[in-house]
């Protein structure tokens, strides 16, 4: 069973992107993770909406036909209008990056990215995307003492490893949501290189945390998303 | 608009001709001079015996008239072979005497100060009528009277000599630049001909054609030189196009075998209804070869930027044990999987200075390859040694199959596989080892492999050694 997010409903969002596909992808993400969302198909159009009407964040993809990414952002700047905004872009260059936070960017995301890690940034900026301030986290019958550093499930005491207990608070302020390989290895193997050979060492660290987790009971928490990554939930979705 | 001559061995001949032309002038007219002044210093030598001559001649008539005797000639006429002009002054000026040939032009004018006084004055002057003489002037006293006896000789014959000798060289100069021109291009057309030809070769290379060499390197000359230079350069070419050339159908066929797997995943399961298990499993699937290609194209990012020169090192001073246990705590678990044990030792105090992130970067993509080739069960050791020359040695020894002689040389090559048929289950394109290699090499350091044909193979990465241990730089974004 899904958690009910309605609040999210009044989060609007502006995502301006050209590439029809690309929009209509980021719209479709985003408004099943409960966000309202335009999309402004030109920069023209975007600086239209914003100045139309007041949005919680925007999406802004770097390469715009007419006006690009920069431009706008450079004027909403100079207007004084400090909507968070996310830039994206296909090009990973230091100087764009700090061209485009320079200009007033709030966060910076890299084409190809997986959707995920849009989420994650998303909520950041939304100021949701801290975990509940409660040091015990709980789900079905997993319980997490981050305090006291202790793994409970069904009243049995599960003993992790530094790594497996970072791993799964991580997963735990991400509950319900898929996390990616890239993001796991940002936040929790603190990588920053994109091409640094992870991607097993992350697999064998999951498929242990998940026997130690999941192994002798009935019910599994910790799932693989083939394609895209993991996470920790009651059910499977499918 | 300047006038210059387009080609070089027309600016050549021409600068030879002028140079030539202007030695030769200087030359012709340095002889002229000298001869002109030889010829007068002659007619002023001549002129002084004949005043020595005269002097004794000269008598005055019982009426005060000055006279000259000129009854010492064996015959009359010899009297006319004589071409001396003279004339005699008293010093106030008055004419006391002047010879048939002078007539009653002026030799001279007035007495000069000091002239003829003891010894002889000579000096050129020109007669009324514009005739040029040389004079000589003395002094003589007679009978108590003082004269002043000036006796010259035409000048005119020198002058029309020298004249002749100006014309005869006028008339050869020309002939003798002009055949001095025509050979003087011939040389230079000579020696400038096989610049010519390499000129003409070096047009034709194009980027397909970047085998060919130019003409002429067999010399020992300044062309040949040039030549083997030249040569040199399209050497270095031709590998780095040929190296670009591997590399990008390299690149298109490693990019090109994911994108296959997303088509036929994709359309095969396109054709049949599946349940909704089966379509999350092959957009899945599908993601998974995304994520190749992702993960590719980054790498390949990395080198365009290393080759290009674009990636900009930012130097720390780090201690290599610490690189090294970080990178070897990457792959721990992956080690314990496969029951390896690593063995980490050496020198805690070696240090170099360098980008973290790039060297250990180099140190996670050989380890990650030894970690993959190792059976399980076996050791991998990481050696850190603070050598001698200054150099930091990290050495990666695994237990592996070791790496065949003949691929070692490629091992270190982009997109190179010893295995090509298995790298789709341990994972990888190929580019670890390279990049590895490039930032290693970006800081001034080696890397090296040995294997042994009975299996193990040990990776040596060499790095200058931090030459201030304490200093730290700041480390700026």
């Amino acid at each position: 069973m899904r958690r009910v997010r309605s609040y999210k409903g009044n989060v609007h969002i502006l995502v301006v992107e050209d590439e029809q596909k690309m929009a209509k992808a980021l719209q479709e993400g985003l408004e099943a993770d409960d966000y309202s969302v335009r999309v402004a198909h030109t920069g023209e159009e975007g600086f239209y909406l914003i100045q139309a009407q007041p949005f919680d964040l925007v999406i802004l993809d770097v390469m715009l036909p007419g006006h690009d990414g920069f431009e706008i952002l450079a004027t909403l700047r100079k207007r004084g209008i400090q909507t968070p905004v996310l830039l994206l872009t296909s090009r990973d260059t230091i100087e764009d990056r700090v061209r485009g936070l320079d200009t007033g960017a709030d966060d910076y995301l890299v084409k190809p990215f997986a959707f995920p890690e849009l989420l994650a940034r998303t909520r950041v900026l939304l100021r949701r995307g801290k975990p509940d301030s409660s040091q015990r986290l709980k789900l079905a019958d997993l319980e997490m003492d981050v305090a006291q550093r202790s793994v409970v499930r069904g009243g049995q005491q599960i003993e992790l490893t530094v790594r497996e207990f970072e791993l799964l608070e991580y997963l735990f302020a991400n509950e319900g949501r898929v996390v990616s390989r890239e993001m796991l290895a940002r936040n929790i193997w603190k990588e920053t290189a994109r091409q640094t050979p992870l991607d097993n060492v992350i697999d064998a660290q999951i498929v242990r945390l998940r026997r130690k987790l999941d192994g002798q009971f009935e019910r599994k928490l910790l799932h693989t998303v083939r394609g895209v990554g993991f996470v920790l939930r009651e059910e499977d979705e499918s | 608009m300047r006038l210059r001559p387009r080609h070089l061995r027309t600016r050549l001949t021409l600068w030879y001709v002028s140079v030539l032309a202007a030695l030769l002038i200087l030359a012709w007219s340095g002889t002229c001079a000298l001869l002109f002044r030889q010829l007068r210093s002659q007619l002023d030598h001549f002129a002084v015996q004949e005043i020595e001559t005269v002097e004794g001649l000269f008598f005055f008539t019982p009426a005060r008239q000055l006279r000259l005797r000129e009854d010492y000639h064996n015959h009359p006429e010899s009297k006319d072979v004589i071409e001396r002009f003279l004339e005699v002054r008293s010093p106030d000026g008055s004419v006391l005497f002047r010879n048939e040939r002078l007539g009653n032009r002026a030799l001279g004018g007035m007495p000069l100060a000091g002239e003829g006084l003891g010894g002889y004055s000579e000096r050129s002057a020109r007669l009324s009528d514009g005739t040029r003489v040389r004079l000589v002037s003395r002094v003589h006293s007679l009978d108590g009277r003082s004269l002043l006896i000036r006796l010259a000789h035409s000048e005119e014959p020198l002058f029309s000599r020298l004249k002749d000798l100006l014309l005869a060289s006028l008339l050869v100069l020309p002939l003798v630049l002009v055949a001095a021109g025509v050979a003087g291009y011939g040389l230079a057309r000579r020696a400038l001909n096989p610049i010519e030809q390499m000129a003409r070769r070096a047009q034709d290379i194009t980027p397909e054609k970047l085998h060919e060499r130019l003409p002429n390197d067999d010399t020992d000359d300044e062309l040949g030189q040039l030549a083997r230079v030249f040569n040199g350069t399209l050497g270095r070419l031709e590998r780095a196009f040929e190296q670009l050339r591997r590399f990008t159908s390299d690149a298109s066929h490693e990019l090109r075998t994911p994108l296959a797997m997303i088509r036929s995943v994709g359309e095969v399961g396109l054709q049949k209804d599946g349940t909704r298990a089966e379509y999350r499993d092959i957009v899945g699937s599908m993601l998974e070869e995304v994520n190749r290609l992702t993960s590719l194209i980054d790498s390949l990012l990395t080198i365009s930027r290393a080759d290009s020169g674009h990636i900009q090192l930012h130097r720390t001073v780090m201690p290599v044990m610490a690189l090294a246990r970080e990178a070897a705590g990457l792959f721990e678990i992956l080690m314990e999987e496969k029951s390896q044990r690593l063995v980490l030792e050496g020198d805690e105090h070696a240090k170099v200075e360098g980008d973290s992130l790039f060297l250990r970067q180099a140190l996670v993509n050989i380890l990650h390859n030894a970690v993959k080739y190792s059976p399980v069960g076996e050791a991998i050791t990481m050696r850190v040694r603070n050598g001698d020359a200054n150099q930091v040695t990290v050495e990666i020894q695994d237990n592996g199959p070791g790496i065949p002689v003949e691929d070692q040389g490629r091992i270190f090559d982009r997109f190179y596989r010893v295995d090509k048929a298995r790298w789709r289950e341990s994972g990888g394109a190929g580019l670890g080892l390279s990049i590895a290699k490039w930032a290693v090499e970006a800081h001034g350091g080696h890397i090296g492999l040995d294997s042994t044909p009975n299996g193990g193979c040990t990776f040596r990465v060499s790095l200058p050694a931090a030459v201030t241990p304490q200093h730290v730089s700041s480390k700026d974004a």
